[in-house]
C-alpha cells in the first residue's frame, strides 16, 4: 500500500491510495462518513420563543450547526464514566441564547450563542438562526454531545468523502495527428497540447466520461482507462475537525473492531477447530 | 422561510455564505463568480444559494406593523 498526498487545505484533502482494493475503500470512507464521532446540539429548553420559527425549527437549526469538535476532551455520552442521560462535563457542553429586537428587525446568528467551553464554538459566527421582529424574544439553552451519524446526519464531520478509480491515459503517438478535438472536448481540462503532440495534464481531474475517444479518428488514439488497485480518495470536512484527524480517528475505528474480532475468536477457542 | 444551514444533499455549510451572496449579487456581480469566491464548487450547494427565497422578510413585517399599531 502506497499512500500519496495530493493536496491538502484546512477544509479538504485529496489522497491516491494504491495497493487497495474496493471494500477497503469502502470500509474507510463509511467510517469516516458514519463513526468517527463529532460534536452537536442534542437537546434544546426553550425558555421563551415568540419568534416566527416554531421550537421544534429552531431546534433543528441548532442542530445542523457544526461545532469545533474536540475529540480528545470529550467522551462519547454512552461511553462516558458519568452513565447519565442527561450528561455531565465530560459529554456535554451547554451553549446558551437570549436575544431580544427592540427597534427593528433583528438578525441572531450563530455568533450570539455563548458556550460554557471556548473551545467548542459554531465554526461559523456568521449563520443566521433566526430574524425577529421588534419585542420578540428568544431565550434558549442547548445541549452539545458527541455522536455519530449513524443516529443523525447532524453528526456528520465529513460533506463530500468519495473515492473513484486512478484514471490511467494512453495517447498512441502513431496515431495521434494532434487536431486538438480531445483537448476542446474535455470539460476538466485534462488534456494539453505540447508542441505537436496532446499530453494528459492533470489526470487525476478525469472522470472517464470517453468524450475525448469519441471525438477522436477510427481507431482512436487516445484510450481511457482506470487502475483497478489505485484510487483517488476526496475528503471534505464540515470544519469541525481537521481532514487528516478524521482519517485517522476513522483507521483507529477501523482497528479497534477488527481487534475485538480476532480477541472473540481467540477466546472462543472452539470456533478455530 | 430562512436560508438552510446546510446542503440538504451533501451537508457543506451554507447558511453562513447568504448574506455574502445577496449582497454582492444586488451590487450586480454575476452569481456564477460570487458561488465560486465563496467556495460553492459543487451544484448541490450552489443551488441551495441560487433558488432561495427568504419569506421571513416577507412574514416579519406583518409582526413589524402590529407592533407599530400597540403605540
Ligand atoms: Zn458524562
Ligand atoms: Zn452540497
Amino acid at each position: 500500500m502506497d499512500i500519496q498526498l495530493i493536496e491538502k487545505t484546512n477544509i479538504s484533502m485529496q489522497l491516491v491510495i494504491r495497493g487497495v482494493d474496493v471494500p477497503f475503500m469502502n470500509a474507510l470512507r463509511r467510517i469516516m462518513m458514519a463513526e468517527v464521532p463529532s460534536m452537536a446540539v442534542d437537546d434544546v429548553v426553550f425558555i421563551e420563543n415568540s419568534s416566527v420559527l416554531h421550537d421544534e425549527v429552531l431546534a433543528h437549526r441548532l442542530g445542523l450547526v457544526p461545532l469545533v469538535t474536540d475529540l480528545d476532551s470529550y467522551n462519547l455520552p454512552e461511553k462516558c464514566t458519568c452513565k447519565s442521560e442527561f450528561g455531565c462535563n465530560l459529554c456535554r457542553v451547554t451553549l446558551t441564547l437570549e436575544a431580544e429586537a427592540s427597534e427593528s428587525i433583528t438578525t441572531i446568528y450563530t455568533g450570539d450563542l455563548k458556550s460554557e467551553d471556548p473551545h467548542i464554538t459554531p465554526v461559523s459566527d456568521k449563520i443566521p438562526l433566526v430574524k425577529l421582529a421588534p419585542g420578540q424574544k428568544i431565550k434558549l439553552e442547548a445541549y452539545a454531545r458527541l455522536g455519530t451519524e449513524m443516529v443523525h446526519a447532524k453528526w456528520q464531520p465529513v460533506s463530500v468523502c468519495a473515492y473513484k478509480y486512478l484514471p490511467q491515459i494512453n495517447i498512441d503517438e502513431k496515431l495521434c495527428n494532434a487536431c486538438e478535438e480531445c483537448v476542446k472536448i474535455c470539460s476538466k481540462k485534462v488534456l494539453v497540447r505540447d508542441e505537436n503532440k496532446i499530453v494528459p495534464k492533470n489526470t487525476i481531474e478525469c472522470t472517464l466520461c470517453q468524450d475525448c475517444v469519441k471525438v477522436c479518428s477510427s481507431p482512436p488514439a487516445i484510450n481511457v482507462a482506470w487502475s483497478d488497485d489505485s484510487y483517488v480518495f476526496n475528503i471534505e470536512t464540515d470544519e469541525v475537525l481537521p481532514p487528516e484527524r478524521i482519517v485517522l480517528e476513522a483507521l483507529n475505528i477501523l482497528n479497534r473492531k477488527i481487534d475485538d474480532l480476532l480477541g472473540q475468536l481467540t477466546t472462543k477457542n472452539e470456533l478455530l477447530h | 422561510m430562512i436560508i438552510p444551514v446546510r446542503c440538504f444533499s451533501c451537508g457543506k455549510l451554507v447558511g453562513d455564505k447568504w448574506e455574502d451572496f445577496v449582497k454582492k449579487v444586488k451590487a450586480g456581480e454575476d452569481p456564477k463568480v460570487v458561488l465560486d469566491s465563496l467556495g460553492m464548487i459543487r451544484y448541490c450547494c450552489r443551488r441551495m444559494l441560487l433558488s432561495h427565497v427568504d419569506i421571513i422578510d416577507e412574514i416579519l413585517k406583518f409582526y413589524e406593523e402590529t407592533q407599530k399599531k400597540e403605540f
